[in-house]
C-alpha cells in the first residue's frame, strides 16, 4: 500500500520538462585586439570554436535557443538571428525560422544538421559584412560592449514573454489568471537565459554607467552574465560576472584553448549549474569610473545622496547628478590632530582620577557625628 | 521520463555493446541519443568530456559535482555507462566511447563525408507540397492506424472514408499483439491500450520497435528480405528524425536496404513519397519529432491542429483534444475526434456531447471497467496529464501545485488497488551480506541509481529490478576493500 501514499508522483516532472535555454553570445569583434591575437588565435579559428560551441547548446534539447551578437568599436551587431529591423516581419527567434517554413537556403550538405548549417552561415555572412564595412577610422582601441549587453538583454525579454503560457488574451473573462502569471513567472522562470561575453579588449571607463546599468537589469532579471576574456583586463565585465552570478575565466595564458574553457566552464545551464561547482574567482577588481572624467578610481568620493562616484570634489561641492549641495565636513584637516587631543584628555583623567575620586567617595560618605 | 523513452531505452539498454559501437558509427545516432536519451546532467558531463584529449579522472569528478547532487551523478553515470557511452579506462577514469566520440563530434563541428543527415534533393519541390500538406498527411495515415486499434474495441466511429492502414501494418499490429483475432472479429489487448493512450510520439516509437523486433525475428529464420537489419533500421530512424521538416530528400543516395524500408514508413505516415517522382521523400512531423523533447510535443499536436483547422475552416479549437480534470471528479474534454471521445469513453463515463466538447464522470465502475479490460490507473493518468488543457497547466503553473488534482489521481490509483492487490516485479535479490556496512553501502548504491524497488534494512536483504551496475560497483568496492 506504500505505492499509493502518492508523494513520489508529484516530482515526476524533474527530468521530463526540460526547461528550455536561451544562451546569448557577445563576441568582442576589436579589430586592434584581435590583430594583436592573432600570432597565437586568428578570429577565424576563435569563430570556428564558437560555433561548435553553439552546436552544443543546441545539441542539448530542440528548445534551446541562441543568439549572437557581435560588439564592435562604434556599434553592436546582430549575427544571428538576422537583425529585426531591416525586414521588419520576418522576425523570429532561433528555431522558429525554419520551423515556420521561411524558404531554407538550399545546398546545405547532407553531413550537417541543418539548423547549425543554418546558423553557421548566418554568422559568417553577416560578420563578414561587419569587417568589410569596417573603415580605418572606426579603429577604436575599446569596444562598446554596453550597447551589445542592452541589445542582448532586450532580446532575452521579448523572448522569455514568448515563453510565457501563452493566450491570456482568449479568455478576456478571467483576469486572474493573467495576474497569477506575473506572478509565477518570476518564481519559476520557463526559460533560462545567459549572456556570455568573450572579451578580448579592456573596459573602456566611459562606458561604466551604461554598463553597469545594463549588469543591474540582468541581475534584477537573474540572467548570469558569463565572460571569458582572451586579452586585456574587462575590469567591469568581471564585476558584471560577480554581481550576476556568473562566470569569469581568463584564457589570456591559452587562448587556444578556447574550446576546452567553453565547453567545461560555460556550457551548463541554471539547471545544471545548480549540481556543478563553478569556477570561481579569487581578486574581483571592483574599482569603478568616476562620473565627472571617466576616470577608474581606487578611492573618490560619494555623493550621500545619489550615490554618485567623482574623483575629485565637484566645483562647488555641489553634486554633478543630483545637485545636492555636499558638505566636506573637515575635509583636508590633518586626520592625526583629533585623535591626539583625545588621547590627552583620556590620559589626563587617567591621571587625575585617582584623587578626584577619593574626594568624592569621601565627601559622598556621611561622617557619624 | 516519457513513457516513449522508456520503451525505447529498455530497447537499447539490452543491446550488446558490439551494437552500440555499430550504431555510434553515424553522427546523426550518436546526435540523437545524446538528445533524446540522456539527463540534463549526463549531457553536461559528456560535452565536457568530449574535446578532453585525456581520460577524465574520476577524482576530479567528485569535485566538479557538489556533494548535494551525488545522487544525480551517480544516475547518469549509470546511464552513460549503459547506453555504452563512457568506459572505464582504469578503475580512477573514464572517458567516452571512442566512435560516439568521433561521431559527436563529427556531429558538432558538421565535417565528414558521412551524409548522415540526409542528403536533400536537387530536384525542385512540388508546389503543393508544403508543411501544412505534410501535417495533414501524416494525421490522416496515423489516424487510420489508430482507428484500427478503436474499432476493434467495438466503439464505431464515424468516419468511413478512409479504408484504414495497408496490410503490412495490420500484420504489424497483429504481431505486435496490440490486437487480436478473436473468433472472426479483433479485439484489442493491454499492449494495445497502452498503445493508445500514448502521446503521439510514443505510439510511433512503440510502432517503430515492434517493427524492429519482427525484422530481427525474421533475420533470426533467415527469411530476411533485402537484407533489413534492426542496427540499420534504428539509425535510419535516427537520421530521420534529424530532417528538415517540410524540405524534400534524394532517395537515390540511400542503400538499398534503406531503400526497401522507405514504402513501411510511408504506411506508417512518417514520410511522403510524392505519387509522380520516387526520387525524393518528405518526412512528415512524426519523423522529425521523434528525438524531440515534450515542450516541442505540445507544439506538434499545435501543428497537427493548425492543419486540421486549415481543413474545416474551424479556427475557435486550437488544441487537439484538451481535458479539463476537476477535484469533483468532473472531466470536460474540447475534442474533436471520434477517435479521442472513443479512447475517453475506455475509462470514464460520458454524459453530454456537444459540438467540440464532451464532458463526464470519472467513476468507480468506468475506471474497474477499464482496469478489468487492461488498461492500468498508470495509463490513465499519465493520458490524462499529457492532454491537460492549457488552462491546467496555467492554473498548476501559477499556484505550484501538480497538475492533476491529486484527490482524483490517488481515487484513481485506490480503484485500481481494489482490484489487484499484488506487483510483480522482475529482478535479484541481494541478501547474506558479510556485514551491514556492505549492505548499506551497496543498498544506497542500488538506491541511487534507482534500480531498488524493496528495500529491509532490518533483514539486510534488498531487491533490485537491474543488476549489471550493481555488479560492477561490488567489483569495485571488492577491488578497492583488497587494496587496503
Amino acid at each position: 500500500m506504500n505505492r499509493i501514499d502518492a508523494s513520489d508522483h508529484y516530482d515526476e516532472s524533474s527530468f521530463a520538462a526540460q526547461t528550455p535555454s536561451l544562451l546569448t553570445i557577445v563576441i568582442d569583434t576589436n579589430p586592434r585586439a584581435w590583430a594583436a591575437l592573432h600570432h597565437v588565435l586568428p578570429i577565424s579559428k576563435a569563430i570556428a570554436n564558437i560555433l561548435v560551441f553553439v552546436n552544443a547548446h543546441l545539441a542539448f534539447g530542440n528548445d534551446n535557443q541562441v543568439a549572437v551578437l557581435a560588439a564592435h568599436t562604434n556599434r553592436a551587431v546582430w549575427l544571428y538571428p538576422k537583425s529585426p529591423n531591416p525586414d521588419g516581419g520576418s522576425y523570429g527567434r532561433g528555431q522558429d525560422v525554419h520551423m515556420s517554413g521561411v524558404e531554407p537556403e538550399l545546398g546545405t550538405s547532407a553531413n550537417k544538421y541543418p539548423q547549425f548549417a543554418q546558423i553557421e552561415t548566418s554568422i559568417l555572412t553577416s560578420l563578414r559584412a561587419l569587417i568589410d564595412s569596417t573603415t580605418a577610422a572606426d579603429l577604436n582601441p575599446t569596444t562598446l560592449i554596453s550597447g551589445a549587453l542592452t541589445i542582448a538583454l532586450s532580446h532575452i525579454h521579448k523572448t522569455s514573454l514568448a515563453f510565457e503560457p501563452p493566450k491570456t488574451s482568449t479568455d478576456p473573462a478571467n483576469p486572474t489568471t493573467a495576474a497569477a502569471l506575473t506572478s509565477s513567472s518570476t518564481a519559476t522562470p520557463n526559460l533560462h537565459a545567459r549572456i556570455l561575453v568573450l572579451s578580448v579588449s579592456d573596459s573602456e571607463p566611459a562606458q561604466y554607467i551604461p554598463t553597469m546599468n545594463a549588469v543591474f537589469a540582468a541581475s534584477h532579471a537573474r540572467i548570469p552574465l558569463d565572460t571569458i576574456t582572451l586579452h586585456g583586463t574587462p575590469t567591469f565585465l568581471q564585476q558584471a560576472a560577480f554581481i550576476t552570478g556568473g562566470t569569469y575565466l581568463s584564457a589570456a595564458a591559452n587562448p587556444r584553448g578556447l574550446l576546452s574553457y567553453l565547453m567545461f566552464g560555460f556550457l551548463a545551464d541554471a539547471d545544471a549549474r545548480r549540481s556543478l561547482v563553478a569556477p570561481t574567482q579569487d581578486s574581483v577588481d571592483f574599482r569603478a569610473a568616476c562620473f565627472c572624467h571617466r576616470d577608474v578610481v581606487d578611492t573618490g568620493f560619494v555623493c550621500s545622496v545619489c550615490l554618485s562616484i567623482f574623483c575629485g570634489v565637484p566645483d562647488g561641492a555641489e553634486c554633478l547628478t543630483c545637485g545636492t549641495r555636499l558638505a566636506l565636513g573637515a575635509y583636508g584637516a590633518k586626520p592625526a590632530v583629533v585623535p591626539r587631543k583625545r588621547k590627552k584628555k583620556k590620559i589626563a583623567r587617567v591621571n587625575g582620577s585617582g584623587g578626584g575620586e577619593d574626594t568624592g567617595s569621601a565627601t559622598g560618605t556621611p561622617v557619624p557625628p | 521520463m516519457s513513457a516513449n523513452a522508456n520503451s525505447l531505452s529498455q530497447y537499447l539498454e539490452q543491446l550488446p555493446g558490439t551494437t552500440f559501437r555499430r550504431l555510434y558509427l553515424q553522427p546523426s545516432t550518436a546526435f540523437a541519443i545524446f538528445r533524446r536519451m540522456l539527463p540534463h546532467l549526463a549531457k553536461t558531463i559528456v560535452m565536457a568530456m568530449l574535446y578532453m584529449p585525456l581520460p577524465f579522472q574520476l577524482s576530479d569528478l567528485e569535485i566538479w559535482i557538489k556533494p548535494t547532487a551525488r545522487r544525480e551523478k551517480d544516475q547518469a553515470i549509470a546511464i552513460l555507462r549503459s547506453l555504452h557511452i563512457i568506459q572505464r579506462d582504469t578503475p580512477q577514469s573514464m572517458s567516452l566511447t571512442p566512435n560516439f566520440r568521433k561521431s559527436l563530434r563529427l556531429a558538432l563541428e558538421g565535417g565528414g563525408d558521412h551524409n548522415s543527415f540526409g542528403v536533400p534533393s536537387t530536384q525542385p519541390a512540388p508546389p503543393e507540397i508544403d508543411i501544412a500538406f505534410l501535417d495533414r498527411y501524416a494525421r490522416k495515415k496515423w489516424d487510420d492506424i489508430l482507428h484500427y486499434v478503436v474499432n476493434s474495441v467495438g466503439f464505431s466511429s464515424s468516419e468511413k472514408g478512409s479504408n484504414g492502414p495497408k496490410q503490412s501494418v495490420k500484420d504489424l499490429l497483429l504481431g505486435g499483439r496490440l490486437v487480436e483475432r478473436k473468433g472472426g472479429g479483433l479485439s484489442i489487448t493491454q499492449a494495445g491500450f497502452t498503445f493508445l493512450l500514448q502521446e503521439a510520439n510514443a505510439q510511433v516509437w512503440t510502432l517503430l520497435l515492434l517493427w524492429l523486433e519482427a525484422a530481427d525475428v525474421l533475420n533470426a529464420n533467415g527469411a530476411s528480405r533485402a537484407g533489413m537489419e534492426s542496427v540499420d533500421m534504428l539509425s535510419f530512424f535516427f537520421l530521420l528524425a534529424s530532417l528538415e521538416h517540410g524540405r524534400a530528400y534524394n532517395t537515390d543516395s540511400l542503400p538499398e536496404a534503406r531503400k526497401n524500408m522507405l514504402p513501411t514508413l510511408v504506411d506508417f505516415g512518417l514520410i511522403y513519397i510524392p505519387p509522380g517522382n520516387s526520387h525524393q521523400f518528405f518526412p512528415t512531423r512524426l519523423a522529425t519529432t521523434l528525438t524531440s523533447s515534450e515542450t516541442t510535443l505540445r507544439s506538434v499536436s499545435a501543428g497537427f491542429a493548425a492543419a486540421n483547422n486549415g481543413d474545416n475552416g474551424d479556427a475557435t479549437q486550437v488544441d487537439k483534444s484538451a481535458i479539463i480534470l476537476e477535484t469533483n471528479f468532473r472531466m470536460y474534454a474540447y475534442v474533436q475526434s471520434p477517435l479521442q471521445i472513443a479512447v475517453l469513453a475506455l475509462f470514464s463515463e460520458l454524459k453530454f456531447r456537444f459540438k467540440g466538447l464532451v464532458s463526464g464522470h470519472l467513476t468507480r465502475a468506468s475506471i474497474r471497467r477499464a482496469v478489468d479490460m487492461g488498461i492500468t490507473s498508470d495509463q490513465i493518468i499519465s493520458y490524462l496529464a499529457s492532454h491537460a488543457h492549457e488552462q491546467m497547466h496555467r492554473v498548476a503553473a501559477s499556484t505550484h501545485k501538480p497538475l492533476l488534482p491529486p484527490v482524483v489521481i490517488d481515487q484513481i490509483r485506490l480503484w485500481q488497488l481494489d482490484t489487484e492487490r499484488m506487483l510483480a516485479t522482475q529482478g535479484y535479490l541481494f541478501k547474506d551480506f558479510d556485514d551491514y556496512r556492505e549492505y548499506i553501502e551497496i543498498c544506497n548504491f542500488a538506491d541511487d541509481i534507482g534500480v531498488v524497488s524493496w528495500r529491509n534494512d532490518k533483514k539486510g536483504m534488498f531487491f533490485a529490478n537491474k543488476v549489471d551496475q550493481i555488479k560492477d560497483f561490488m567489483r569495485t568496492r571488492k577491488k578497492a576493500n583488497e587494496g587496503k
